[in-house]
């Protein structure tokens, strides 16, 4: 008998992940004509923009010295003589190895401007993440609880007015209040030379991830409200209670854990609005990250930089947002079957 | 004084009950949802604070004596006076008019741009969702590309690309904005089209865009509305975002987010708040009040949250 129910327990359990996995498949499939649209896109833009590709596909020190005859022999090994869709192909070949081409202004190569800005970004994406999630998810939770009631309208108000202000005014406000009126925190930049270690940069980090995720909580937390109060209309919320159960319990045991899980495939949709969001924000705190590389970029007319960077972050948002599907597939079997 | 308010009470009555034996009363729901908007706080002080900001901006000339571009530069960098309400800038111009002509600009690219995205959002959602099949497969896939682009990244590289103007930044925030309608429009299309009142218009051999937008769009002008609002904060948002990065509308114009364009420099940052903090906070007001509409629309349309 025993052996019986592990056999069925271990046949069900294979029989999930092989759903999971031909979901996640099924996923990767869709992603593809996307990913060729896009890539098409971008190098239309890269063939469109006036001046010689030869600028940004080969090393600044080797242009320099360089003959007219070998500037077209090296043309023609590059293949830019090449038909439009031959150099699609052969370019994309080469982003998908890492080869971004060069920035323009400095020469350097872009994917070493890229992974050398990227640590700095993903710090303050994933500490606004954070804080926005876990404020959200909380302040939703404590609204929806009591709705209709005095907490419930202010948090509300507040909310409102979170999404009204431009983000960039809020770090201006931020800076002015808390750098320059009361000292508290540095005004911008992430690291003095020498002070490498976590705790030395914290400070740096506080406001402007603080600024980020405040701002992005005001939408989880409307999110939250409403899946929480949708979640404690459900059935089983009225059997917990008739149970007897504590209101405690049948608050966060059964309604809070089972209202997350449309907020985590809120925070999957939220991930393209978090990564624009810190493209301002580092900006104003001149977080060396790479969306103020991206301003830089576009300032000064760096379209290689400007098409490659964006490339990369389409990249990531559909890589993300597809780890965010499989993930809440494992989590819920209803999204699974559609 | 009781008795006249009461017999024009009751005209109104006896008219509103000869209308209604004539079967002249017509869009009673419409009139369901106005009530339920007019009756919604927050909405009405987002409408009366909308109304009377875009009045101040259209009547700037005839409330604010400043021309927005005069420079005098014998009056540089002044605090808020009774002469200059909200001070001058670094060469002398009254922020208070730059504040008032600015928001002209400002309002025009977010309620135009809203517009004009969801004119062409609609209109295709609307059929494609109506025909299905392959156009509703093209644009779809458009829409869902674009929309794999952070919002502010596409809209920074086609500035990038197209190079700035008033008129480029409201063709690339229609551009980038006619998706998010098209899709709307499209779910709620698509729910429209299972109902029976279609299949018996089919039925009289109607013509198809005489079904789609005569007879189906009505029905999903609610969340289309809201949809406009909240897109005209959304867009008055970005505007004021690239402008303050120097990559919007070109600087000799005035619009809210040149205005906050100087406060990148860090003097004027600590120093003279009342350049940039007056115009961040009516930035903050407009957005809001635009959404305390759209709220209040969303909650006097939406018919699941009737009752």
């Amino acid at each position: 008998m025993e052996r019986t129910i592990a056999l069925f327990l271990v046949k069900n359990y294979n029989r999930g992940v092989v759903v999971v996995i031909s979901y996640a498949i099924r996923r990767i499939l869709v992603l593809i004509p996307t990913l060729f649209v896009v890539t098409f896109f971008v190098f239309t833009g890269l063939e469109l923009t006036p001046g010689d590709a030869v600028s940004y596909m080969v090393s600044p020190d080797v242009l320099a010295n360089i003959s007219p005859e070998s500037l077209e022999q090296l043309r023609e090994s590059l293949g830019l003589n090449d038909p439009f869709i031959v150099r699609y192909f052969k370019w994309m070949g080469g982003v998908f190895k890492g080869d971004f081409g060069y920035s323009l202004s400095s020469g350097v190569p872009i994917s070493e401007i890229v992974f050398d800005r990227l640590p700095a970004t993903l710090e303050l994406s994933i500490a606004a993440l954070l804080i926005s999630t876990l404020l959200g998810s909380i302040l939703g939770t404590v609204s929806a609880l009591k709705k209709g009631g005095m907490v419930d309208n202010i948090l509300t108000f507040i909310g409102m007015i979170g999404v009204s202000i431009p983000q960039f005014f809020f770090g201006l406000v931020a800076i002015l209040i808390f750098s320059f009126k009361l000292g508290l925190f540095p005004v911008g930049g992430r690291i003095l030379p020498g002070h490498e270690a976590f705790l030395d940069r914290l400070p740096y980090l506080i406001l402007p991830s603080l600024v980020l995720g405040l701002t992005m909580s005001a939408g989880v937390m409307r999110y939250s409200r409403s899946s929480m109060l949708e979640t404690l209309n459900k059935e089983y919320i009225k059997t917990a209670r008739s149970k007897g159960l504590p209101e405690w319990r049948v608050n966060f045991i059964h309604g809070f854990r089972a209202s997350l899980s449309p907020v985590i495939v809120l925070i999957g949709f939220r991930l393209p609005m978090l990564i624009g969001g810190s493209v301002v924000i580092e900006y104003i705190f001149q977080w060396p990250g790479i969306g103020k590389e991206f301003v830089a970029a576009v300032r000064f007319q760096n379209i290689p930089l400007v098409m490659m960077i964006a490339l990369f972050m389409v990249f990531s948002v559909l890589i993300a947002s597809l780890l965010i599907d499989i993930f809440t597939a494992m989590l819920d079997p209803r999204i699974r079957l559609e | 004084m009781d008795s006249v308010k009461k017999t024009k009470l009751d005209k109104k009555m006896d008219l509103i009950k000869q209308k209604e034996e004539l079967g002249l009363l017509k869009y009673k729901s419409q009139s369901r949802a106005q009530r339920k908007f007019f009756n919604n706080r927050l909405a009405v002080i987002g409408l009366i604070l909308f109304i009377v900001i875009l009045f101040v901006t259209i009547f700037a000339p005839v409330i604010c004596k400043y021309s927005p571009q005069k420079v005098e530069l014998l009056n540089r960098l002044q605090p808020p006076s009774s002469e200059h309400i909200f001070g001058t800038d670094k060469v002398g111009r009254d922020v208070f008019a730059r504040v008032l002509y600015g928001g002209r600009i400002s309002i025009l690219v977010g309620l135009g741009s809203a517009l004009v995205a969801a004119i062409i959002g609609v209109s295709i959602g609307c059929y494609a969702g109506y025909k299905r099949g392959l156009i509703d497969g093209i644009f779809m896939s458009i829409s869902e590309i674009m929309m794999s682009f952070p919002r502010i990244i596409l809209v920074l590289l086609l500035v990038s690309i197209v190079g700035q103007s008033l008129w480029n930044l409201l063709v690339i925030f229609v551009l980038t904005g006619w998706g998010v309608m098209y899709r709307m429009t499209r779910a709620k299309i698509l729910s429209i089209r299972e109902e029976e009142y279609i299949l018996a218009l089919k039925a009289f051999r109607l013509n198809d865009i005489i079904i789609c937008y005569k007879h189906m769009l009505p029905n999903a002008l609610g969340p289309i509305l809201v949809n406009i609002t909240l897109s005209t904060a959304m867009f008055i948002l970005q505007e004021t975002e690239l402008s303050f990065l120097g990559l919007g509308v070109p600087l000799n114009i005035p619009t809210w987010g040149n205005i906050l364009n100087v406060a990148q420099d860090i003097s004027v940052l600590k120093e003279n708040w009342w350049i940039w903090l007056p115009v961040g906070t009516v930035i903050s007001i407009f957005v809001l009040s635009v959404n305390f509409i759209g709220d209040g629309l969303r909650d006097s349309t939406d018919p699941t949250q009737q009752g």
